[in-house]
């Protein structure tokens, strides 16, 4: 690897300074004179019909400048998920409808001067609900004679919705059944994941007005600004020219702002007041009315030969998409592309039903269907390597992918049709393996007498994968600019959402121009300025995006090596670029400034270049995750005190922000494994709409963090770069769970691993 | 929030409080006192008229009095957690079990008074309190009356001040003798609403037979309450494992726990039995019995 | 209209505020342009709304604003010395413990606190310090460091003694 100067250094935030001093930098730092609040009223029905809904009150009141039904504005079938078109999701969404399909689902719009206001104006909407069945149980929702939750006659592309069938995906490589009679040892187990919410601290806000043009500008907190303009364009009936997007800073969005939640109702509001109008998610409507990941069960069975080669396996998930079918196929189809090929079993099969219910919408959140898929595999894989009495580390091994190999099944399994065989270019996973086993003292551990003391010890492994970017689909563009002074604006559509995403593209751009950091003055997500992205999701922004700037970078290069070879007298080729100056074979050089000068006032020229970049490969980040458990046998307190992360990234443009990105991600998965769940009453209703009910992690809580970034220089990425980050959330669940086998010998195959599951298992196990 | 409040007192005494409260109660509509604010904005009443607030009262204190300890009803959580004379008052346990409560900021915001006439069942401080005998000050129309805290709390939410106003809590001083506390508090994570609360105190003799014992239990029925039947068996027997096992089973029997998202009612009745044997157990060791 | 003025100090500057009587303290803050107090949960569990109030950290979406008359306030607005950054941001930006930047300001503000308190935790006191502010995109492990360094850079001096909080006015 060559010296670099900007790519791999552990800089700070380009926007650092701003959000430690808490300028103003967010959607709701910002004084619109005339502004309105909008409110939404959700549902108190999990499924009803509106038979009557009567807006007389609340138009009268005081302060209310618009309300809106159904019948207000136009009915479009769409999808909120925010994905490249055309999107794989069903059209089953409407901004508003006469159904409502889920406690908290859109019944009405208002805009008032105040919150009070809206609020009251909220409740002097007089409705009557024709109350119909809920439909809550994601096994029984297929049944016959269940109510069909979407029996609406506009919506597409639901698979069979009077089965309340959103969706599935069958597809085989090779045969299981072929596969299973070479087995020596078949384990077919079942494993439930739950709904877990975002809880993003920043809530979905979206604020809307007419310019002076009559323009509609959406500023929002969004992962995807591009996709955002397309559907409320689409949805409101208006041209996307007559549409700007700015995405300001975010509060966080895990996936949960991968989806155009508010953007529509708000516009809609703007539209009919003429004024600007802000909608901003309280706690509470977050929980109910924003969107969780995917619940799943899945059913697994796994055929190895007694020397434990992996033969054969077959997965099998039903999965609730709750009343609408965003991300319903693609989050269901990674659970099957990118957990299944990360063992070379020749035969792997992948049966998935996606069920509506009438509970809270399920959407895109980090791992995308991949939590779910390694909870149950990892476990599976260790349940066999325990039983085959392998060391768990060498039985993974042995049957992982590896440098070279193709991954066939992710070609059978694209987002939503035929997707791209991927080809494994890099692969660290040994690597993360023995260096994690390592930190985390795997043999001292595992080989540790168990001891009969209140407390019990044990550690645990899993091995997973992700992608980086959705092959053949997901798409960049980058755009830079020289000025006078020798820095360059640099344009992309990628939205960082916290992630840090505008330094490290920053970084890529200074590298490649041979300039500083502060050169770069990047400017992202604006519908109007910035060229497109798709947006932050699939884990592509360095891959994907950053490769758009450096290939816009590299031209931008060319075009100053131009310049500066009449300046220099040389040929182009001759010249390097480095230290913010560009050098000549005998040692003479120009600085950029001299350059850009040279080319506004000499040649009248603005120097400037853009390129698009997309990938026809995902090229997989792999991670090994490590927990050490402590049990509590008299409370079934399950403690963590060491989870050890090592994962292969291809290369760390920003080594601080990639550790970062692993350590958020491990906190929100060890929420998911040991006290996170979206809880429903028996009406559907969400029952912990608060975080003193729904527990994520605080800072007492987080066990010693080991992060280890492994690189392996990915020839499709930028500088080598892969992704990181979503993979390191995959694994702490499995390992986790495979820690607590460990410690006291049960396995936990539903998430999440609750106290009074641990004692119950425990008395059970005593009483045997 | 709380658009419709038409006024917001802050009286600097007792007297005036009273009088206030009253006239805005005679104007109509409904309203509160308000001191931290911790529950009160929490529970959201958007129908609230008028409130009362508390804490430009002299009644942030911790004091000596005669017979025991005085605690005025502002008195913050945080200031109850650091307090030196709590701390060194029956094992700590009103200052450890302020310091359970919520996060830093709502410490410094919570007061001791609002934390009792909230009333959930769940109280942090609620088992120690009543482990020590503690009484509550209530001033009203009439004077002051002082209700002794297991008659204090009525049901969820629902105590015995009857629109009076809570100005101090009263801790008796411990009788003298070999005697030990503890306080426990089972969350589902380190910062959390308890799953189950418990104290316990015991009063020992000479002989290690146990004269007086005290045990309390918080979020397994719709009032923290005194496990009275394990406190009797525990009396007149020698403080050892099998008198604390079977303390803990009658604990755990008088619990009458619910099923909610922190837990299931079966789970809570099981920690019931564990942390008054911890508790009791953590009593044994600071008194110097082993067992 | 309200005739209800709170006087009140931010940020070192008098202000005067004309407040409805049930107006919230967060709320009456980001009105007066202090945009960096942000609106997380409105339950006094995420502690973004976090700021000082006679030097202790409060969660300002559980006070009433006329429950501050009289008293000082510290924001994130009143952290830097213009643009000399507290040990603790320059910590917070040197290790990475800023990613979507919404808690920080209430991190910076109870870590500063804390170390005007306890000069040299321990990472214990660190993270109860922290235990009223929820991030969702650092797992806290960053934000530890960074207040651990910045407390080890800093030149030894005695702590203020605890606070105790005035009972009344």
């Amino acid at each position: 690897m060559s010296e670099r100067n900007v790519v791999g250094r552990r800089v700070r935030k380009v926007d650092g300074v701003k959000l430690v001093t808490g300028k103003t930098a967010f959607t709701d730092d910002i004084e619109l004179p005339g502004l309105l609040i909008g409110k939404i009223l959700g549902s108190p029905h999990a499924h009803a019909r509106i038979r009557r809904i009567d807006t007389r009150r609340a138009k009268a009141l005081h302060g209310v400048h618009a309300v809106l039904t159904y019948k207000d504005v136009p009915r479009v079938p769409h999808t909120t998920a925010g994905q490249a078109w055309p999107e794989p999701s069903p059209y089953d969404t409407y901004m508003l409808d006469s159904k409502v399909r889920f406690v908290g689902d859109r019944v009405a719009a208002v805009a008032a001067e105040t919150r009070a206001i809206a609020e009251e104006a909220l409740r002097r909407i007089d409705v009557d609900y024709e109350i119909l069945p809920a439909v809550l149980d994601m096994e029984h929702a297929m049944d016959p004679g269940v109510a069909v939750i979407h029996d609406e006659p506009d919506s597409t592309h639901i698979l069979d919705p009077k089965r309340n069938l959103a969706g599935d995906i069958h597809k085989e490589l090779g045969s299981v059944a072929e596969g299973f009679k070479q087995a020596d040892l078949i384990l077919e187990r079942e494993y439930r994941t739950p709904r877990q919410q975002h809880a993003m601290i920043e809530p979905h806000i979206v604020i809307c007005w007419l310019d002076a043009d009559d323009r509609l500008i959406i500023r929002t907190s969004t992962q995807i600004p591009f996709h955002v303009r397309r559907q409320v364009a689409m949805i409101l009936q208006i041209p996307v020219s007559r549409i700007r997007v700015i995405k300001p800073r975010i509060g966080g969005g895990f996936g949960g702002k991968q989806e155009m939640v508010i953007e529509d109702i708000c516009a809609a509001l703007a539209l009919a007041t003429r004024r600007p109008v802000k909608i901003e998610y309280t706690r509470a409507e977050e929980f109910h009315m924003a969107r969780t990941r995917h619940p799943q069960r899945l059913r697994l069975k796994m055929g190895v030969t007694k020397d434990g080669t992996m033969v054969a396996h077959h997965m099998k998930v039903l999965a609730a998409t709750g009343a609408y079918g965003s991300h319903a196929t693609t989050v269901q189809g990674n659970t099957g592309s990118k957990v299944l090929p990360l063992y070379r079993a020749p035969n792997l099969k992948f049966d998935c039903d996606i069920v509506y219910l009438n509970a809270p919408q399920a959407g895109a959140f980090r791992g995308y269907g991949c939590p779910q898929g390694f909870f149950a595999q990892e476990s599976l894989v260790d349940e066999i390597a325990h039983e085959l009495k392998m060391d768990p580390i060498e039985f993974r091994l042995k049957n992982a992918i590896r440098q070279g190999d193709t991954d066939l099944l992710s070609a059978e399994l694209g987002e939503g049709k035929k997707g791209l065989p991927r080809i494994i270019r890099s692969c660290g996973l040994p690597e993360c393996l023995s260096k994690g086993a390592a930190a985390i003292g795997w043999k001292e551990k595992r080989d540790a007498p168990r001891g009969t003391g209140r407390l019990r010890r044990g550690v645990g492994v899993a091995c997973t994968m992700q992608g980086s970017g959705i092959a053949g689909v997901d798409f960049a563009g980058a755009f830079l600019k020289i000025n006078e002074d020798g820095s360059f604006n640099l344009h992309v559509g990628a939205t960082d959402l916290g992630t840090g995403s505008d330094t490290v593209l920053a970084q890529i751009a200074a590298e490649t121009l041979g300039v500083s950091l502060d050169k770069i003055l990047i400017y992202s997500s604006d519908t109007d300025f910035t060229p497109f992205d798709v947006g932050a999701y699939a884990s592509s922004t360095t891959i994907i995006s950053g490769g758009a700037v450096k290939k816009a970078a590299e031209k931008t290069r060319d075009q100053v090596c131009c310049f500066a070879a009449k300046m220099l007298e040389a040929a182009p080729e001759e010249l390097t670029c480095k230290d913010d100056r560009v050098f000549g074979p005998s040692g003479k050089s120009v600085t950029m400034s001299e350059v850009a000068m040279f080319a506004f006032y000499r040649e009248k020229t603005q120097l400037m270049e853009g390129a698009s970049h997309f990938n026809t490969d995902s090229p997989p980040p792999f991670c090994a995750t490590f927990a050490e458990v402590e049990v509590d046998t008299e409370t079934g307190q399950v403690r963590v005190p060491h989870l050890v992360t090592a994962v292969d990234l291809g290369v760390a443009i920003n080594p601080m922000q990639a550790e970062g990105q692993v350590e958020g991600a491990v906190a929100q998965g060890l929420g998911y494994t040991l006290a996170e769940e979206l809880v429903l009453d028996g009406q559907g209703r969400v029952a912990n709409a608060n975080f003193c009910d729904y527990k994520i992690f605080g800072a007492k809580d987080m066990p010693k963090l080991t992060t280890i970034l492994v690189e392996t220089e990915e020839p499709l990425g930028p500088y080598g770069a892969k992704s990181i980050a979503e993979v390191p959330i995959n694994g702490v669940a499995p390992a986790v769970a495979n820690a607590v086998f460990n410690a006291i010998g049960i396995r936990f195959r539903k998430l999440p691993i609750r106290p009074d599951a641990v004692l119950a298992a425990l008395h059970a196990q005593g009483a045997k | 929030m709380f658009d419709r409040i038409r006024a917001f007192h802050r009286p600097t005494s007792v007297a005036q409080a009273l009088r206030l409260f009253e006239a805005e109660r005679r104007r109509g509509g409904r309203g509160r006192w308000v001191a931290g604010g911790t529950d009160l904005v929490v529970q959201r009443e958007r129908t609230l008229r008028w409130l009362v607030d508390l804490t430009c009262l002299p009644l942030g204190y911790v004091r000596r009095v005669r017979g025991g300890w005085a605690i005025g009803a502002t008195t913050h959580m945080a200031e109850i957690e650091h307090s030196k004379t709590l701390l060194a008052l029956a094992n700590g346990i009103l200052a450890e079990a302020a310091g359970t409560c919520g996060s830093r900021q709502i410490r410094n915001m919570a007061t001791i008074g609002g934390n009792l006439a909230n009333a959930s069942p769940a109280c942090d401080l609620a088992p120690p309190l009543l482990a020590l005998d503690a009484s509550v000050v209530i001033a009203g129309r009439g004077g002051r009356r002082t209700v002794p805290l297991d008659r204090f709390f009525r049901g969820v939410n629902r105590t015995a001040l009857n629109g009076g106003l809570l100005v101090e809590i009263r801790v008796p001083a411990p009788p003298k003798g070999k005697a030990a506390w503890s306080y426990q508090k089972l969350g589902r994570l380190q910062s959390d609403i308890a799953v189950v609360n418990a104290s316990a105190g015991v009063v020992l003799d000479e002989r290690g037979f146990c004269t007086r014992a005290r045990i309390a239990l918080g979020a397994v029925a719709p009032t923290p309450l005194r496990a009275r039947r394990a406190e009797a068996l525990l009396e007149g027997r020698r403080l050892d494992g099998a008198a604390i096992d079977a303390a803990a089973d009658q604990a755990a029997a008088e619990a009458k726990p619910v099923t909610d998202v922190r837990g299931t009612a079966e789970y809570r009745r099981a920690m019931c039995r564990v942390l008054v044997s911890r508790a009791l157990e953590e009593c044994a060791r600071r008194v110097g019995r082993s067992l | 209209m309200s005739d209800l003025i709170v006087h009140v100090t931010v940020n070192g500057e008098a202000r005067r505020w004309r407040v409805e009587p049930g107006d919230l303290l967060l709320d009456v803050l980001r009105r007066e342009g202090l945009w960096g107090v942000k609106r997380g949960c409105e339950t006094g569990e995420c502690g973004a709304c976090a700021v000082l109030l006679d030097g202790e950290p409060i969660n300002s979406c559980l006070m009433f604003a006329a429950q501050a008359d009289g008293r000082e306030l510290l924001t994130i607005e009143g952290v830097a010395d213009g643009e000399k950054l507290h040990p603790v941001q320059e910590a917070f930006l040197d290790h990475g413990a800023v990613q979507c930047g919404y808690c920080t300001p209430a991190m910076v503000l109870c870590a500063k606190e804390l170390l005007e308190r306890s000069p040299k935790p321990t990472e214990a006191e660190v993270r109860e310090a922290l235990s009223g502010v929820l991030c969702r995109c650092t797992g806290y492990k960053k934000p530890v460091e960074a207040i651990l360094a910045a407390a080890a850079a800093a030149p030894k001096t005695r702590g203020k003694t605890a606070r105790r909080r005035r009972a009344a006015r």
